[in-house]
């Protein structure tokens, strides 16, 4: 890797070379394009958060004139689209939004600062694994990953449920992350029986699976789970290479099942945390714009078109930075 | 077999009783064939003439007392009522329930108490019922049901969308797969069979899914469907000239129902040997933590103080502070009926508090608001509004040891607080010392 200045602030002139240089209406989404008279922008113009809200582009190159003039310290737009956009009059729908911050995860496993490589490719995992339950369990298609400068944000604009309302929004955020613990017993006739969520290969049971064993595999010594205390921390780093090979029931028999339970509980939890969920049930919201400058940390929010091969450090870099003494 | 209508008046078969009984007239009179059957129920109560519902405008009214007292009366007798769980009175009770969601349509609409439980009275009758019949038919009625209620065997999950949302049914209870809820056993079979390891799939089918589940997915549609039709009944009412007064009078009657088993309520003992009743706040009695927040928060955690904490605990020790010893769910509603004493004296002292917070919440965080709003009960809105109640559950104050998790800062604990676990108990221990003192200040001035 070239030795550069990395994620230190842009400065007010490399903001005006950044969009009037080498920023293109061409790097914005399809999805906001098509859209743009129907969605709200917000901008940052002194780094202090969006303050000029309620702004509304009649077609992309007024957007474009209006980066290129203005040159702001970040620029916004909303994920709900309005009939009347200027006042956030009349919403109409919004995309269902998951926003995973490197920083943020509760589970990762740098002791950086802000982002760093390791926990920039961690939230890379959790979205993959998020993306999964969203098109194989919940079937949703038309959906979009931004990296955001310090993570990504998921972006579903399925046209069946751009209009869902909060709780609903709340529901689905829970399920896909693994945030409820899962039965262990159920109900027959005449009897209880009694399944662990991990031989239960399909539905829920089966997220909170891959979602647990992800957690599990991130721990470590100086991991905080609710409901888990040191002695019982140390216990499933030790047998956690169980996990790793699959070998669920091994696992639970060391920590025992009262334990166990304790760990499911607050792995549940912790899952809450790996997304900002308040991004996602808020139908108002506005989100950094695709191709704008994260001018704190000078990258790029940047859409990704493939995820397997998509480098931060390499894609959402602009060109400024490799031009710092 | 036991009538379709029997449990889903919505059915074809519910509308034909419907259409067949035709004018209005006559619900208000004596109906010896109804007064038979109910006298001949099993283990119907006849002791007392009250008990026997005399025409059909009385059952109608039974049947919502029924779910009232059920729910709320530590008294209640089910020999008072066994009559709604004799087959014999389907046509009476089909026609019962028509004038129920007419009469509230008419009057309250949809977002209405009344309709809300009117619409729960008929879940809860459908499970009791249920209940009591052979697991066979108890299978075949819900699926015959189901069938006619879902067009196609393909059941995309979003098709559920209001009742997932209103939490009558649980995302993660059910079986999604690719995009579908999963309710019979050959699908299940089909898709996860082959999945399934050392456990038999069949039996693994009746635990996660089964009866259970259908049955379910079953009652929640029909509670549904009883809300959209007092919806349409409501809009409809809007365009004709004059409501029938037959609609009306027992669109009141029901009202009054509700208001006395709501009165029963306090029934319960308390632990200080005289009830708890609710009254105006003192704010003299509030515990250390609750003083702090009021004072307003300087530091961190303003948002948890304000909305996790003090807004429950403000709603419940104003509205409902029995509700530990009572131990009865509650909306606002059930106790502030108009939202007047949210409004006047809720709200204004939670804002007040936040804005004496440093820097003041609420000022640019609207979702803080809707946050707000979601503890007391009221779902994820700016206001709280009554068409909105019960989308998310009124939150109970938190106990004392949450908030030394929580907010440990707040915690200040003085001697009260060593007899007590949550803030709420010591608020109403304070609160009852306090009354007994004004009580003797008064009593010696007496003398
Ligand atoms: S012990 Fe309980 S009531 Fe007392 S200050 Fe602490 S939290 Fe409040
Ligand atoms: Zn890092």
């Amino acid at each position: 890797m070239v030795n550069i200045e990395y994620l230190t602030p842009a400065s007010p002139e490399e903001r005006k070379k950044y969009y009037r240089e080498e920023w293109d209406i061409k790097q914005v989404p399809e999805y906001i394009v098509h859209s743009i008279q129907e969605r709200e922008f917000g901008f940052d113009h002194i780094g202090r958060g969006p303050n000029d809200r309620y702004k509304v582009f009649q077609t992309p190159d007024l957007l474009k004139r209006f980066l290129k003039v203005r040159t702001p310290f970040a620029a916004y737009c909303s994920v709900a689209f309005y009939d009347k956009p200027r006042r956030r009059d009349r919403w109409t729908k919004a995309e269902l939004v998951f926003d995973v911050d490197a920083k943020d995860i509760p589970i990762r496993t740098c002791e950086c600062e802000g982002v760093c490589e390791i926990c920039l490719n961690e939230a890379r995992e959790i979205v993959l694994n998020i993306i999964d339950t969203l098109k194989g369990d919940l079937s949703l298609e038309n959906i979009h990953i931004v990296y955001s400068g310090r993570g990504y944000h998921i972006r579903v604009l399925d046209h069946n449920i751009m209009s869902i309302n909060s709780d609903l929004r709340s529901q689905i955020v829970k399920y896909v992350v693994g945030a409820y613990v899962p039965e262990n017993e159920y109900s027959l006739d005449f009897e209880k029986v009694s399944y662990e969520h991990f031989v239960i290969p399909f539905g829920y049971p089966n997220v909170f699976t891959k979602r647990f064993k992800y957690a599990i595999l991130h721990l470590n010594e100086n991991s905080d789970l609710d409901e888990v205390n040191k002695k019982l921390l140390k216990d499933i780093l030790k047998h956690r290479q169980l996990i790793e090979l699959e070998n669920w029931g091994m696992f639970k028999n060391k920590i025992g099942p009262m334990r166990y339970r304790k760990v499911l509980k607050g792995i549940a939890s912790m899952n809450m945390s790996l997304i900002d969920a308040k991004v996602s049930i808020d139908l108002k919201r506005i989100l950094r714009l695709p191709s704008s400058l994260h001018s704190m940390v000078s990258m790029k929010c940047t859409e990704v078109k493939n995820i397997e091969t998509f480098d931060p450090f390499d894609d959402a870099v602009p060109k400024f930075v490799y031009e710092r003494k | 077999m036991v009538s379709v209508a029997f449990i889903n008046p919505l059915s074809d078969e519910g509308k034909m009783i419907v259409r067949e009984l035709g004018e209005f007239n006559g619900v208000l009179s004596e109906n010896d064939d109804l007064m038979n059957i109910v006298t001949k129920s099993r283990s119907q109560e006849i002791s007392n003439d009250s008990f026997i519902p005399r025409s059909y405008f009385d059952l109608a009214l039974k049947r919502i007392e029924w779910y009232a007292k059920k729910k709320n009366d530590r008294n209640f007798e089910h020999k008072q009522y066994d009559f709604l769980f004799n087959q014999d009175i389907i046509k009476f009770d089909v026609i019962a329930f028509y004038l129920l969601c007419q009469a509230i349509g008419v009057k309250y609409g949809p977002n209405s108490r009344e309709s809300r439980v009117l619409v729960e009275s008929q879940g809860k009758l459908i499970e009791n019922r249920l209940s009591k019949l052979s697991k066979t038919e108890r299978n075949l009625i819900v699926t015959n049901i189901l069938n006619s209620l879902l067009s196609s065997t393909h059941l995309k999950w979003t098709f559920f969308e209001d009742l997932i949302s209103s939490k009558k049914l649980k995302m993660h209870e059910l079986i999604l797969d690719k995009g579908e809820i999963i309710l019979e056993m050959d699908d299940f079979l089909e898709r996860f069979s082959y999945k399934i390891h050392g456990r038999k799939p069949e039996k693994m089918y009746e635990a996660l899914i089964g009866d259970r589940i259908k049955e379910q997915v079953m009652i929640k549609m029909v509670m549904q469907n009883t809300e959209n039709y007092i919806q349409q009944v409501g809009e409809r009412s809007h365009r004709e000239i004059e409501p029938n007064p037959i609609l009306l009078e027992l669109a009141d009657k029901i009202s009054e129902v509700l208001i006395s088993s709501v009165q029963t309520f306090g029934k319960g003992g308390s632990s200080y040997g005289i009830s708890i009743k609710a009254s105006a706040l003192n704010p003299k009695s509030f515990p250390p933590c609750v003083k702090k927040v009021m004072e307003g928060m300087k530091s961190g955690g303003r948002n948890d103080a304000i909305i996790m904490f003090l807004t429950p605990f403000i709603s419940y020790a104003r509205l409902y502070p029995s509700v530990f010893s009572e131990n009865i769910t509650k909306q606002i509603s059930d106790v502030d009926p108009t939202l007047s004493i949210i409004q006047n004296e809720i709200l204004p002292l939670i804002f007040g508090a936040a804005e004496r917070c440093n820097p003041p919440l609420f000022e640019d965080q609207p979702q803080d608001k809707v946050n707000l709003n979601a503890k007391l009960g009221f779902g994820m809105h700016q206001h709280p509004e009554l068409k909105n109640e019960g989308e998310t559950t009124w939150y109970t104050p938190m106990s004392c040891e949450k908030v030394k998790i929580h907010l440990p800062s707040l915690c200040k604990p003085d001697e009260t607080c060593k007899k007590i676990g949550n803030p709420l108990s010591y608020y109403n221990r304070k609160l009852w010392a306090f009354k007994k003192e004004m009580k003797n200040i008064s009593n010696n001035k007496d003398k």
